[in-house]
């Protein structure tokens, strides 16, 4: 075995990556407010009247976030949430997700109809110097 | 002598990829070694820890992790990863709610996962001090040499941010 491919499915991989999504999103936020002006955790903590480390919690993923609790957050940071539903962006030159999953339980997807069991490496894509050609060459 | 080759061809470490997005290609690498692709195995198999803190689950938390450092993202040091002992060859840590995958930076932007375990399990029973004599053991019975590890432990050295 010279690689490994973890691949959790795509309706896994959709939710956890939406997760850390808006986990990040929030850091940035959090980053982005601290720059600005002497915005903490702390002062997030005493806007919206809840201990500090539940915010520390629920900025590490530590802490579920609610709906509620996500709009609370953008609130105390003056900030609106921007949210959109739209259809993939699938077409050539783009990759395309695999149709198996290695986790055992779950069953084999088969996306339009075709499986496809690696994921194309775009020929043109926008980021055409990849890491392992830039580990070869250095 | 080993070398980055001689280490992919001897089964040493294997390389670890995730589904990329859309025009996404990697932008750094992920090996693990035959015992923590057995780890992995093990997760996607369905283990879970004792007290789940974390709203995705391990295997989400994993795929999320390993597709935020392919893909370049950038990574919130101490809160996704860190160093265990500010050291020459220093083992460094990366980080999940629930999981943490402990290795060092072959080069900048190369990551070796040797050691995973859940977080409870590493906190509760003090395992740092452990996994990174374990990772300098096996680094020293490869004998690598400092070629094979990066030297700094600025958050910059070892990754691009």
């Amino acid at each position: 075995m010279t690689s490994f491919h973890f691949d959790i499915g795509s309706r896994a991989r959709n939710a956890g990556r939406f997760i850390s999504r808006v986990q990040s999103e929030l850091l940035r936020a959090l980053a982005e407010r601290k720059k600005e002006s002497r915005f903490s955790q702390q002062s997030l903590a005493n806007k919206l009247e809840v201990h500090r480390s539940l915010i520390n919690r629920q900025l590490s993923g530590e802490a579920n976030l609610t709906l509620r609790s996500l709009a609370d957050l953008a609130w105390a940071m003056d900030l609106e949430i921007a949210l959109e539903l739209k259809k993939p962006d699938v077409g050539p030159g783009k990759n395309q997700s695999s149709a198996t999953s290695t986790v055992e339980s779950a069953p084999i997807k088969v996306l339009n109809g075709v499986r496809s069991p690696t994921a194309p490496v775009p020929a043109n894509s926008d980021r055409s110097e990849s890491a392992e050609h830039r580990a070869k060459s250095a | 002598m080993s070398t980055f080759e001689h280490l992919v061809e001897a089964n040493v470490i294997v390389r670890i990829d995730v589904e990329m997005g859309l025009r996404e290609q990697p932008m750094r690498l992920l090996y693990g070694t035959p015992d923590f692709i057995s780890w992995l195995n093990s997760v996607l198999a369905g283990a879970q820890p004792s007290n789940r803190l974390g709203e995705a689950t391990p295997t989400e938390q994993i795929d999320q992790l390993f597709y935020n450092f392919l893909s370049g993202f950038p990574l919130v040091h101490m809160r996704q990863f860190r160093f265990i002992r500010s050291e020459k060859n220093a083992v460094w840590e990366l980080k999940t709610p629930d999981i943490r995958i402990f290795g060092w930076f072959l080069q900048k932007d190369c990551f070796v996962c040797v050691f995973g375990n859940w977080a409870d399990e590493v906190k509760d029973h003090n395992l740092y001090r452990g996994y990174r004599i374990a990772i300098r053991r096996f680094r020293r019975e490869l004998n690598l040499d400092d070629t094979f590890c990066v030297q700094g432990v600025d958050p910059s050295d070892v990754i691009s941010l």
